[in-house]
Protein backbone atom coordinates (compact mmCIF):
# COMPACT_ATOMS: atom_id res chain seq x y z
CA UNK A 1 0.00 0.00 0.00
CA UNK A 2 2.83 2.38 0.87
CA UNK A 3 4.50 1.86 -2.48
CA UNK A 4 1.25 2.51 -4.30
CA UNK A 5 0.84 5.85 -2.55
CA UNK A 6 4.44 6.67 -3.38
CA UNK A 7 3.79 5.81 -7.01
CA UNK A 8 0.77 8.12 -7.16
CA UNK A 9 2.74 10.94 -5.51
CA UNK A 10 5.50 10.50 -8.04
CA UNK A 11 3.02 10.57 -10.92
CA UNK A 12 1.59 13.83 -9.58
CA UNK A 13 5.06 15.32 -9.23
CA UNK A 14 5.95 14.11 -12.69
CA UNK A 15 2.83 15.70 -14.17
CA UNK A 16 3.54 19.03 -12.47
CA UNK A 17 7.25 19.09 -13.30
CA UNK A 18 7.16 21.12 -16.53
CA UNK A 19 5.08 23.79 -14.82
CA UNK A 20 7.72 24.48 -12.16
CA UNK A 21 11.01 23.52 -13.78
CA UNK A 22 12.81 25.30 -16.57
CA UNK A 23 13.50 23.83 -20.00
CA UNK A 24 16.92 22.52 -19.02
CA UNK A 25 15.41 20.31 -16.35
CA UNK A 26 12.47 19.19 -18.47
CA UNK A 27 14.94 18.11 -21.14
CA UNK A 28 16.94 16.28 -18.49
CA UNK A 29 13.77 14.53 -17.33
CA UNK A 30 13.05 13.40 -20.89
CA UNK A 31 16.54 11.95 -21.12
CA UNK A 32 16.14 10.27 -17.72
CA UNK A 33 12.93 8.60 -18.91
CA UNK A 34 14.29 7.47 -22.30
CA UNK A 35 17.56 6.11 -20.97
CA UNK A 36 15.76 4.71 -17.94
CA UNK A 37 13.61 2.68 -20.31
CA UNK A 38 16.76 1.42 -22.00
CA UNK A 39 18.13 0.49 -18.57
CA UNK A 40 14.86 -1.30 -17.80
CA UNK A 41 15.36 -3.40 -20.91
CA UNK A 42 18.81 -4.35 -19.60
CA UNK A 43 17.35 -5.29 -16.23
CA UNK A 44 14.74 -7.60 -17.74
CA UNK A 45 17.72 -9.74 -18.71
CA UNK A 46 20.11 -8.94 -15.88
CA UNK A 47 17.88 -8.58 -12.84
CA UNK A 48 15.09 -10.96 -13.84
CA UNK A 49 16.73 -13.61 -16.00
CA UNK A 50 20.25 -13.46 -14.61
CA UNK A 51 22.10 -12.88 -17.89
CA UNK A 52 24.20 -9.77 -18.44
CA UNK A 53 23.75 -8.10 -21.84
CA UNK A 54 26.39 -5.66 -22.97
CA UNK A 55 24.91 -4.57 -26.29
CA UNK A 56 21.39 -3.24 -25.74
CA UNK A 57 22.54 -0.03 -27.41
CA UNK A 58 22.31 -1.95 -30.69
CA UNK A 59 18.49 -2.00 -30.54
CA UNK A 60 18.38 1.55 -29.25
CA UNK A 61 20.47 2.75 -32.19
CA UNK A 62 18.83 0.63 -34.90
CA UNK A 63 15.41 1.99 -33.92
CA UNK A 64 16.75 5.56 -33.87
CA UNK A 65 18.45 5.24 -37.26
CA UNK A 66 15.35 3.63 -38.80
CA UNK A 67 13.21 6.55 -37.67
CA UNK A 68 15.80 9.03 -38.93
CA UNK A 69 16.19 7.38 -42.32
CA UNK A 70 12.44 7.09 -42.85
CA UNK A 71 11.57 10.63 -41.76
CA UNK A 72 14.55 12.54 -43.14
CA UNK A 73 15.64 10.59 -46.22
CA UNK A 74 12.33 9.07 -47.29
CA UNK A 75 10.00 11.74 -45.97
CA UNK A 76 7.74 9.28 -44.21
CA UNK A 77 5.34 10.47 -41.49
CA UNK A 78 5.75 9.74 -37.80
CA UNK A 79 2.93 7.21 -37.62
CA UNK A 80 4.90 5.01 -40.03
CA UNK A 81 8.45 5.83 -38.97
CA UNK A 82 8.01 5.28 -35.24
CA UNK A 83 6.47 1.78 -35.48
CA UNK A 84 9.02 0.93 -38.16
CA UNK A 85 11.80 1.87 -35.75
CA UNK A 86 10.36 -0.43 -33.14
CA UNK A 87 9.90 -3.20 -35.71
CA UNK A 88 13.52 -2.85 -36.82
CA UNK A 89 14.69 -3.35 -33.24
CA UNK A 90 12.53 -6.46 -32.86
CA UNK A 91 13.79 -7.92 -36.16
CA UNK A 92 17.36 -7.37 -35.02
CA UNK A 93 16.51 -9.04 -31.70
CA UNK A 94 15.12 -12.07 -33.56
CA UNK A 95 18.56 -12.51 -35.14
CA UNK A 96 20.73 -11.40 -32.23
CA UNK A 97 18.69 -13.64 -29.94
CA UNK A 98 21.03 -16.47 -30.91
CA UNK A 99 23.26 -15.02 -28.22
CA UNK A 100 21.17 -16.74 -25.54
CA UNK A 101 22.80 -19.98 -26.53
CA UNK A 102 25.80 -18.68 -24.62
CA UNK A 103 25.96 -17.85 -20.95
CA UNK A 104 27.94 -15.92 -18.37
CA UNK A 105 30.87 -13.94 -19.64
CA UNK A 106 30.47 -15.40 -23.14
CA UNK A 107 26.99 -13.92 -23.38
CA UNK A 108 28.44 -10.59 -22.28
CA UNK A 109 31.12 -10.73 -24.97
CA UNK A 110 28.78 -11.91 -27.72
CA UNK A 111 26.25 -9.16 -27.02
CA UNK A 112 29.05 -6.61 -26.82
CA UNK A 113 30.29 -7.76 -30.23
CA UNK A 114 26.77 -7.55 -31.62
CA UNK A 115 26.49 -3.97 -30.41
CA UNK A 116 29.83 -3.22 -31.95
CA UNK A 117 28.66 -4.52 -35.32
CA UNK A 118 25.82 -2.00 -35.33
CA UNK A 119 28.26 0.77 -34.43
CA UNK A 120 30.59 -0.34 -37.20
CA UNK A 121 27.80 -0.28 -39.78
CA UNK A 122 26.72 3.18 -38.62
CA UNK A 123 30.24 4.50 -39.14
CA UNK A 124 31.07 2.79 -42.45
CA UNK A 125 27.84 2.50 -44.39
CA UNK A 126 27.86 6.21 -45.06
CA UNK A 127 25.18 6.16 -47.74
CA UNK A 128 22.71 4.67 -45.28
CA UNK A 129 23.74 6.18 -41.99
CA UNK A 130 25.47 9.41 -42.88
CA UNK A 131 28.72 8.10 -41.42
CA UNK A 132 30.29 10.09 -38.61
CA UNK A 133 27.96 13.01 -39.20
CA UNK A 134 24.92 10.89 -38.66
CA UNK A 135 21.48 12.04 -39.67
CA UNK A 136 20.24 15.34 -38.30
CA UNK A 137 17.30 17.69 -38.75
CA UNK A 138 14.90 15.00 -37.74
CA UNK A 139 11.50 16.69 -37.80
CA UNK A 140 9.32 17.06 -34.74
CA UNK A 141 7.01 14.08 -34.27
CA UNK A 142 3.64 14.62 -35.84
CA UNK A 143 0.38 12.77 -35.24
CA UNK A 144 -2.10 13.73 -37.93
CA UNK A 145 -1.86 17.51 -38.09
CA UNK A 146 -0.71 17.87 -34.48
CA UNK A 147 3.00 18.63 -34.24
CA UNK A 148 4.65 17.90 -30.91
CA UNK A 149 7.02 20.81 -30.66
CA UNK A 150 8.82 21.88 -27.53
CA UNK A 151 10.11 20.25 -24.39
CA UNK A 152 6.92 20.20 -22.29
CA UNK A 153 4.55 18.58 -24.82
CA UNK A 154 7.11 15.96 -25.74
CA UNK A 155 7.86 15.33 -22.08
CA UNK A 156 4.22 14.33 -21.55
CA UNK A 157 4.33 11.97 -24.51
CA UNK A 158 7.46 10.28 -23.21
CA UNK A 159 6.09 10.16 -19.66
CA UNK A 160 2.90 8.46 -20.84
CA UNK A 161 4.75 5.86 -22.88
CA UNK A 162 7.23 5.13 -20.10
CA UNK A 163 4.55 4.83 -17.40
CA UNK A 164 2.59 2.43 -19.63
CA UNK A 165 5.77 0.40 -20.11
CA UNK A 166 6.38 0.30 -16.38
CA UNK A 167 2.84 -0.90 -15.72
CA UNK A 168 3.18 -3.54 -18.44
CA UNK A 169 6.56 -4.57 -17.04
CA UNK A 170 4.99 -4.96 -13.60
CA UNK A 171 2.34 -7.30 -15.02
CA UNK A 172 5.03 -9.23 -16.87
CA UNK A 173 7.25 -9.87 -13.88
CA UNK A 174 4.34 -11.08 -11.76
CA UNK A 175 3.11 -13.45 -14.44
CA UNK A 176 4.07 -17.12 -14.76
CA UNK A 177 6.52 -16.09 -17.48
CA UNK A 178 8.13 -13.55 -15.15
CA UNK A 179 8.50 -16.02 -12.29
CA UNK A 180 9.94 -18.49 -14.80
CA UNK A 181 12.64 -15.96 -15.69
CA UNK A 182 13.55 -15.56 -12.04
CA UNK A 183 13.63 -19.33 -11.69
CA UNK A 184 16.14 -19.41 -14.54
CA UNK A 185 18.16 -16.74 -12.78
CA UNK A 186 18.24 -18.78 -9.58
CA UNK A 187 18.97 -22.21 -11.02
CA UNK A 188 18.92 -23.15 -14.70
CA UNK A 189 19.64 -26.79 -13.92
CA UNK A 190 16.65 -26.99 -11.60
CA UNK A 191 14.43 -25.42 -14.22
CA UNK A 192 15.47 -27.98 -16.81
CA UNK A 193 14.78 -30.75 -14.32
CA UNK A 194 11.28 -29.31 -13.91
CA UNK A 195 10.53 -29.43 -17.63
CA UNK A 196 11.32 -25.88 -18.77
CA UNK A 197 13.01 -25.17 -22.08
CA UNK A 198 15.39 -22.62 -20.64
CA UNK A 199 16.72 -21.51 -24.02
CA UNK A 200 13.26 -20.75 -25.38
CA UNK A 201 12.35 -18.61 -22.38
CA UNK A 202 15.63 -16.70 -22.55
CA UNK A 203 15.05 -16.06 -26.25
CA UNK A 204 11.61 -14.58 -25.65
CA UNK A 205 12.98 -12.44 -22.81
CA UNK A 206 15.68 -11.24 -25.19
CA UNK A 207 13.03 -10.27 -27.75
CA UNK A 208 10.99 -8.30 -25.21
CA UNK A 209 14.16 -6.63 -23.99
CA UNK A 210 15.11 -5.68 -27.55
CA UNK A 211 11.65 -4.24 -28.12
CA UNK A 212 11.87 -2.08 -24.99
CA UNK A 213 15.32 -0.87 -25.98
CA UNK A 214 14.02 -0.06 -29.46
CA UNK A 215 11.09 1.85 -28.01
CA UNK A 216 13.55 3.84 -25.90
CA UNK A 217 15.48 4.59 -29.08
CA UNK A 218 12.39 5.84 -30.89
CA UNK A 219 11.50 8.13 -27.97
CA UNK A 220 15.07 9.37 -27.74
CA UNK A 221 15.58 10.14 -31.40
CA UNK A 222 12.59 12.49 -31.52
CA UNK A 223 14.02 14.28 -28.50
CA UNK A 224 17.58 14.53 -29.75
CA UNK A 225 16.54 15.01 -33.39
CA UNK A 226 19.94 13.74 -34.38
CA UNK A 227 21.33 10.24 -34.57
CA UNK A 228 24.99 9.40 -35.03
CA UNK A 229 27.44 6.55 -34.38
CA UNK A 230 27.76 7.67 -30.77
CA UNK A 231 24.16 6.50 -30.33
CA UNK A 232 25.41 3.01 -31.13
CA UNK A 233 28.62 3.17 -29.14
CA UNK A 234 29.57 0.77 -26.37
CA UNK A 235 29.25 3.70 -24.00
CA UNK A 236 25.45 3.65 -24.31
CA UNK A 237 25.21 -0.04 -23.41
CA UNK A 238 27.68 0.26 -20.55
CA UNK A 239 25.91 3.28 -19.13
CA UNK A 240 22.57 1.48 -19.25
CA UNK A 241 24.09 -1.36 -17.21
CA UNK A 242 25.55 1.13 -14.75
CA UNK A 243 22.15 2.71 -14.30
CA UNK A 244 20.69 -0.66 -13.38
CA UNK A 245 23.41 -1.38 -10.85
CA UNK A 246 23.32 2.04 -9.23
CA UNK A 247 19.55 2.19 -9.02
CA UNK A 248 18.88 -1.38 -8.02
CA UNK A 249 18.65 -4.51 -10.14
CA UNK A 250 15.51 -6.62 -10.07
CA UNK A 251 13.16 -3.70 -9.47
CA UNK A 252 11.00 -1.52 -11.71
CA UNK A 253 12.11 1.87 -10.39
CA UNK A 254 15.78 1.01 -9.95
CA UNK A 255 16.82 1.55 -13.58
CA UNK A 256 15.10 4.95 -13.58
CA UNK A 257 16.72 6.01 -10.33
CA UNK A 258 20.08 5.02 -11.74
CA UNK A 259 19.26 6.94 -14.89
CA UNK A 260 18.44 10.01 -12.82
CA UNK A 261 21.72 9.78 -10.89
CA UNK A 262 23.83 9.50 -14.02
CA UNK A 263 21.99 12.17 -15.97
CA UNK A 264 22.01 14.66 -13.14
CA UNK A 265 25.74 14.07 -12.81
CA UNK A 266 26.24 14.45 -16.53
CA UNK A 267 23.94 17.37 -17.23
CA UNK A 268 24.08 19.36 -14.01
CA UNK A 269 27.15 18.52 -11.99
CA UNK A 270 29.30 18.76 -15.11
CA UNK A 271 28.42 22.42 -15.27
CA UNK A 272 29.79 23.02 -11.80
CA UNK A 273 32.59 20.53 -11.51
CA UNK A 274 35.17 19.68 -14.12
CA UNK A 275 35.84 16.35 -12.44
CA UNK A 276 32.24 15.19 -12.67
CA UNK A 277 33.31 11.95 -14.30
CA UNK A 278 35.49 11.21 -11.30
CA UNK A 279 32.42 11.69 -9.16
CA UNK A 280 30.50 9.26 -11.37
CA UNK A 281 33.28 6.71 -11.04
CA UNK A 282 33.28 7.12 -7.27
CA UNK A 283 29.50 6.72 -7.13
CA UNK A 284 29.85 3.47 -9.02
CA UNK A 285 32.67 2.15 -6.81
CA UNK A 286 30.81 3.06 -3.63
CA UNK A 287 27.66 1.36 -4.94
CA UNK A 288 29.44 -1.85 -5.84
CA UNK A 289 31.26 -2.01 -2.50
CA UNK A 290 28.55 -0.91 -0.08
CA UNK A 291 25.26 -1.12 -1.92
CA UNK A 292 25.50 -3.90 -4.52
CA UNK A 293 21.71 -4.02 -4.61
CA UNK A 294 21.74 -0.40 -5.68
CA UNK A 295 20.01 2.53 -4.04
CA UNK A 296 16.68 0.72 -3.87
CA UNK A 297 18.36 -2.26 -2.28
CA UNK A 298 19.90 0.04 0.29
CA UNK A 299 16.48 1.52 1.09
CA UNK A 300 15.05 -1.96 1.43
CA UNK A 301 17.78 -3.03 3.84
CA UNK A 302 17.32 0.05 5.97
CA UNK A 303 13.57 -0.59 6.14
CA UNK A 304 14.15 -4.21 7.18
CA UNK A 305 16.56 -3.10 9.89
CA UNK A 306 14.10 -0.47 11.09
CA UNK A 307 11.23 -2.94 11.29
CA UNK A 308 13.47 -5.43 13.10
CA UNK A 309 14.44 -2.77 15.63
CA UNK A 310 10.80 -1.79 16.15
CA UNK A 311 9.86 -5.38 16.76
CA UNK A 312 12.63 -5.75 19.31
CA UNK A 313 11.36 -2.74 21.19
CA UNK A 314 8.00 -4.45 21.37
CA UNK A 315 6.11 -1.74 19.56
CA UNK A 316 3.71 -2.64 16.78
CA UNK A 317 4.41 -1.73 13.17
CA UNK A 318 2.01 0.87 11.77
CA UNK B 1 1.27 -51.13 -17.91
CA UNK B 2 3.53 -53.94 -18.93
CA UNK B 3 6.33 -51.77 -20.18
CA UNK B 4 9.29 -50.92 -18.02
CA UNK B 5 9.52 -47.51 -16.44
CA UNK B 6 13.21 -47.40 -17.22
CA UNK B 7 15.29 -49.60 -19.43
CA UNK B 8 18.97 -48.92 -19.69
CA UNK B 9 21.20 -50.89 -22.04
CA UNK B 10 24.97 -50.91 -21.73
CA UNK B 11 25.19 -47.31 -20.55
CA UNK B 12 28.64 -45.76 -20.43
CA UNK B 13 29.62 -42.28 -19.36
CA UNK B 14 33.27 -41.31 -19.11
CA UNK B 15 35.00 -38.16 -18.01
CA UNK B 16 38.40 -38.34 -19.61
CA UNK B 17 39.83 -41.63 -18.43
CA UNK B 18 37.33 -42.07 -15.62
CA UNK B 19 34.47 -44.43 -16.46
CA UNK B 20 31.88 -43.03 -14.07
CA UNK B 21 29.23 -45.32 -15.50
CA UNK B 22 30.70 -48.43 -17.09
CA UNK B 23 28.37 -50.59 -19.14
CA UNK B 24 25.37 -50.48 -16.84
CA UNK B 25 22.24 -52.34 -17.89
CA UNK B 26 19.08 -52.17 -15.82
CA UNK B 27 15.36 -52.71 -16.16
CA UNK B 28 12.94 -51.21 -13.67
CA UNK B 29 9.32 -52.30 -14.13
CA UNK B 30 6.55 -49.79 -13.57
CA UNK B 31 5.49 -49.47 -9.98
CA UNK B 32 8.66 -50.95 -8.56
CA UNK B 33 10.59 -49.39 -5.71
CA UNK B 34 14.30 -49.79 -6.41
CA UNK B 35 17.20 -48.64 -4.32
CA UNK B 36 20.63 -47.99 -5.75
CA UNK B 37 23.39 -48.17 -3.20
CA UNK B 38 27.13 -48.05 -3.45
CA UNK B 39 30.17 -46.27 -2.08
CA UNK B 40 30.73 -42.60 -2.89
CA UNK B 41 32.08 -42.22 -6.40
CA UNK B 42 30.38 -45.40 -7.58
CA UNK B 43 28.54 -43.53 -10.33
CA UNK B 44 25.05 -43.37 -8.83
CA UNK B 45 24.42 -39.66 -9.42
CA UNK B 46 26.07 -39.82 -12.85
CA UNK B 47 23.68 -42.65 -13.68
CA UNK B 48 20.73 -40.46 -12.64
CA UNK B 49 22.09 -37.57 -14.68
CA UNK B 50 22.26 -39.77 -17.79
CA UNK B 51 18.73 -41.03 -17.26
CA UNK B 52 17.24 -37.55 -16.85
CA UNK B 53 19.30 -36.09 -19.66
CA UNK B 54 21.52 -33.78 -17.72
CA UNK B 55 24.45 -35.67 -19.21
CA UNK B 56 24.71 -37.31 -22.61
CA UNK B 57 26.19 -40.80 -22.33
CA UNK B 58 29.14 -41.93 -24.42
CA UNK B 59 27.37 -45.11 -25.44
CA UNK B 60 24.32 -47.17 -24.64
CA UNK B 61 20.59 -46.62 -24.86
CA UNK B 62 17.99 -45.31 -22.47
CA UNK B 63 14.27 -46.02 -22.68
CA UNK B 64 11.69 -44.33 -20.51
CA UNK B 65 8.18 -45.81 -20.53
CA UNK B 66 9.12 -47.72 -23.64
CA UNK B 67 10.31 -44.70 -25.62
CA UNK B 68 13.97 -44.24 -26.54
CA UNK B 69 15.21 -41.00 -25.06
CA UNK B 70 18.97 -41.33 -25.43
CA UNK B 71 19.27 -38.14 -27.49
CA UNK B 72 16.27 -36.32 -26.07
CA UNK B 73 16.76 -33.05 -24.15
CA UNK B 74 16.32 -33.05 -20.39
CA UNK B 75 13.20 -30.89 -20.27
CA UNK B 76 11.51 -33.07 -22.88
CA UNK B 77 12.17 -36.23 -20.85
CA UNK B 78 10.85 -34.54 -17.72
CA UNK B 79 7.63 -33.79 -19.58
CA UNK B 80 7.11 -37.56 -19.86
CA UNK B 81 6.53 -37.57 -16.12
CA UNK B 82 9.79 -37.57 -14.20
CA UNK B 83 10.37 -35.90 -10.87
CA UNK B 84 13.84 -35.64 -9.43
CA UNK B 85 15.63 -34.55 -6.30
CA UNK B 86 19.28 -33.52 -6.34
CA UNK B 87 21.95 -34.79 -4.00
CA UNK B 88 23.09 -31.21 -3.34
CA UNK B 89 19.97 -29.19 -2.68
CA UNK B 90 19.02 -27.40 -5.89
CA UNK B 91 16.16 -25.00 -5.32
CA UNK B 92 15.60 -21.28 -5.89
CA UNK B 93 17.31 -19.37 -3.05
CA UNK B 94 15.96 -15.86 -3.53
CA UNK B 95 12.39 -16.87 -4.32
CA UNK B 96 9.69 -17.62 -1.78
CA UNK B 97 8.63 -21.15 -0.92
CA UNK B 98 5.38 -20.55 -2.79
CA UNK B 99 7.20 -19.38 -5.92
CA UNK B 100 9.47 -22.42 -5.72
CA UNK B 101 6.59 -24.84 -5.66
CA UNK B 102 4.55 -22.96 -8.25
CA UNK B 103 7.49 -23.19 -10.65
CA UNK B 104 7.50 -26.94 -10.09
CA UNK B 105 3.75 -27.21 -10.59
CA UNK B 106 3.66 -25.24 -13.84
CA UNK B 107 6.84 -26.77 -15.25
CA UNK B 108 5.09 -29.03 -17.70
CA UNK B 109 2.05 -26.83 -18.26
CA UNK B 110 1.36 -24.29 -20.97
CA UNK B 111 0.67 -21.84 -18.14
CA UNK B 112 4.37 -21.04 -17.93
CA UNK B 113 4.13 -18.98 -21.12
CA UNK B 114 1.38 -16.68 -19.86
CA UNK B 115 2.64 -13.13 -19.37
CA UNK B 116 -0.48 -11.07 -18.84
CA UNK B 117 -1.90 -12.57 -15.65
CA UNK B 118 -0.47 -12.82 -12.18
CA UNK B 119 0.91 -16.27 -11.32
CA UNK B 120 -1.24 -16.39 -8.20
CA UNK B 121 -4.43 -16.12 -10.26
CA UNK B 122 -4.21 -19.72 -11.44
CA UNK B 123 -6.42 -21.46 -8.91
CA UNK B 124 -5.62 -25.01 -9.93
CA UNK B 125 -1.88 -24.48 -9.60
CA UNK B 126 -2.32 -22.72 -6.27
CA UNK B 127 -4.35 -25.66 -4.95
CA UNK B 128 -1.75 -28.14 -6.15
CA UNK B 129 1.03 -26.10 -4.56
CA UNK B 130 -0.80 -25.92 -1.23
CA UNK B 131 -1.40 -29.68 -1.34
CA UNK B 132 2.30 -30.44 -1.83
CA UNK B 133 3.41 -28.00 0.84
CA UNK B 134 0.99 -29.56 3.30
CA UNK B 135 2.31 -33.01 2.48
CA UNK B 136 5.87 -32.09 3.45
CA UNK B 137 4.80 -29.78 6.26
CA UNK B 138 6.00 -26.47 4.83
CA UNK B 139 2.65 -24.71 4.49
CA UNK B 140 3.51 -22.33 7.33
CA UNK B 141 6.60 -21.11 5.46
CA UNK B 142 4.79 -20.33 2.25
CA UNK B 143 5.79 -16.67 1.94
CA UNK B 144 9.29 -17.04 3.34
CA UNK B 145 12.31 -16.77 1.13
CA UNK B 146 14.23 -20.02 0.80
CA UNK B 147 17.36 -18.30 2.09
CA UNK B 148 15.68 -18.16 5.50
CA UNK B 149 14.86 -21.85 5.63
CA UNK B 150 16.83 -24.38 7.65
CA UNK B 151 18.72 -27.14 5.86
CA UNK B 152 16.07 -29.70 6.77
CA UNK B 153 13.31 -27.47 5.46
CA UNK B 154 15.20 -26.96 2.21
CA UNK B 155 15.52 -30.73 1.75
CA UNK B 156 11.78 -31.01 2.33
CA UNK B 157 11.16 -28.34 -0.29
CA UNK B 158 13.51 -30.14 -2.69
CA UNK B 159 11.38 -33.22 -2.18
CA UNK B 160 8.14 -31.28 -2.67
CA UNK B 161 9.44 -29.89 -5.98
CA UNK B 162 9.97 -33.42 -7.26
CA UNK B 163 6.42 -34.44 -6.36
CA UNK B 164 4.67 -31.27 -7.49
CA UNK B 165 4.28 -32.22 -11.14
CA UNK B 166 2.66 -35.58 -10.26
CA UNK B 167 5.44 -37.69 -11.76
CA UNK B 168 5.04 -41.29 -12.88
CA UNK B 169 8.72 -41.84 -12.20
CA UNK B 170 10.53 -40.45 -9.20
CA UNK B 171 14.31 -40.30 -9.03
CA UNK B 172 15.40 -39.51 -5.50
CA UNK B 173 19.09 -38.74 -4.95
CA UNK B 174 19.82 -39.16 -1.25
CA UNK B 175 16.61 -37.48 -0.09
CA UNK B 176 17.49 -38.12 3.55
CA UNK B 177 21.04 -36.79 3.49
CA UNK B 178 21.84 -34.36 6.25
CA UNK B 179 18.47 -34.77 7.95
CA UNK B 180 17.83 -35.42 11.61
CA UNK B 181 16.37 -38.84 12.56
CA UNK B 182 12.89 -37.32 12.94
CA UNK B 183 13.10 -35.65 9.54
CA UNK B 184 14.37 -38.87 7.96
CA UNK B 185 11.42 -40.71 9.43
CA UNK B 186 9.06 -38.20 7.94
CA UNK B 187 10.58 -38.43 4.47
CA UNK B 188 10.52 -42.25 4.64
CA UNK B 189 6.85 -42.13 5.63
CA UNK B 190 5.96 -39.78 2.81
CA UNK B 191 7.74 -41.99 0.27
CA UNK B 192 6.10 -45.16 1.53
CA UNK B 193 2.67 -43.54 1.33
CA UNK B 194 3.04 -42.50 -2.29
CA UNK B 195 0.63 -44.20 -4.72
CA UNK B 196 1.88 -47.56 -5.87
CA UNK B 197 1.72 -46.77 -9.58
CA UNK B 198 4.63 -44.32 -9.17
CA UNK B 199 7.96 -45.96 -9.92
CA UNK B 200 10.62 -44.89 -7.48
CA UNK B 201 14.37 -45.19 -7.87
CA UNK B 202 16.18 -44.16 -4.75
CA UNK B 203 19.86 -43.49 -4.12
CA UNK B 204 20.50 -43.69 -0.42
CA UNK B 205 23.26 -44.30 2.09
CA UNK B 206 20.84 -44.65 4.97
CA UNK B 207 20.16 -48.40 4.92
CA UNK B 208 17.05 -48.28 7.08
CA UNK B 209 15.44 -45.86 4.64
CA UNK B 210 16.68 -47.67 1.54
CA UNK B 211 15.92 -51.24 2.58
CA UNK B 212 12.69 -50.26 4.28
CA UNK B 213 11.28 -48.90 1.03
CA UNK B 214 12.86 -51.02 -1.69
CA UNK B 215 11.50 -54.04 -3.54
CA UNK B 216 14.81 -54.49 -5.32
CA UNK B 217 18.29 -53.17 -4.64
CA UNK B 218 21.11 -52.59 -7.14
CA UNK B 219 24.64 -52.23 -5.85
CA UNK B 220 26.96 -50.01 -7.87
CA UNK B 221 30.74 -50.04 -7.52
CA UNK B 222 33.18 -48.16 -9.73
CA UNK B 223 30.55 -47.64 -12.41
CA UNK B 224 29.31 -51.24 -12.64
CA UNK B 225 26.49 -53.12 -11.02
CA UNK B 226 28.05 -55.80 -8.87
CA UNK B 227 24.82 -57.24 -7.49
CA UNK B 228 21.06 -56.96 -7.83
CA UNK B 229 18.50 -58.53 -5.56
CA UNK B 230 16.09 -58.08 -2.68
CA UNK B 231 17.25 -56.18 0.40
CA UNK B 232 17.81 -59.46 2.29
CA UNK B 233 19.85 -60.95 -0.54
CA UNK B 234 21.97 -57.82 -0.74
CA UNK B 235 22.68 -57.78 2.95
CA UNK B 236 23.69 -61.43 2.85
CA UNK B 237 26.00 -61.18 -0.16
CA UNK B 238 29.65 -61.27 0.86
CA UNK B 239 31.02 -59.22 -2.04
CA UNK B 240 28.60 -56.41 -1.25
CA UNK B 241 29.50 -56.55 2.41
CA UNK B 242 33.16 -56.23 1.57
CA UNK B 243 32.77 -53.37 -0.85
CA UNK B 244 30.14 -51.36 0.93
CA UNK B 245 29.74 -52.30 4.55
CA UNK B 246 33.40 -52.87 5.17
CA UNK B 247 32.87 -56.39 6.49
CA UNK B 248 35.31 -59.13 5.61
Amino acid sequence: MGSRILFVVMIILALLAPQVLDVFWVNTLIQILCLGLLALSVDLLLGQTGIFPFGQGAFFAVAAYTVAILQVRLGQPTYLAAPAGLAAAVILALVYGLAVRTSGVYFLLVTMAMGHIVWGVSVRWVALSGGDNGIGNIPYPQIGSFVIKGASPYYYVVLTVVVLCMLGYRVLIRSPFGVTLRGIRESESRMRALGYSVGAHKYVAFLISGALAGLAGVLYVYFNRLVSPSTASLHVSVEAALMVIIGGSGTIFGPFIGSAVILILRNYVSGHLVQWMTVMGLVFIVTVLWAPDGLLGLVRRIRIKESGRLRQKGSRRA
Amino acid sequence: MTENAIEVADLTKSFGGVHAVDGVSMKVPCGERRAIIGPNGAGKTTFFNCVTGRLIPNSGKIFIFGKEVTRLAEHQRVAMGIGRTFQITNIFPKLTVLENILLAVQGTKRQKWVFHRSITSFAESQARATEELNRVGLAHRVSHTVQHLSYGERRQLEFALALACRPRLLLLDEPASGLSPGERQRIAEIISQLPRHITIILIEHDMSVAFGLADQVAVLHRGSIIFEGTPDQVQANSQVREVYFGDV
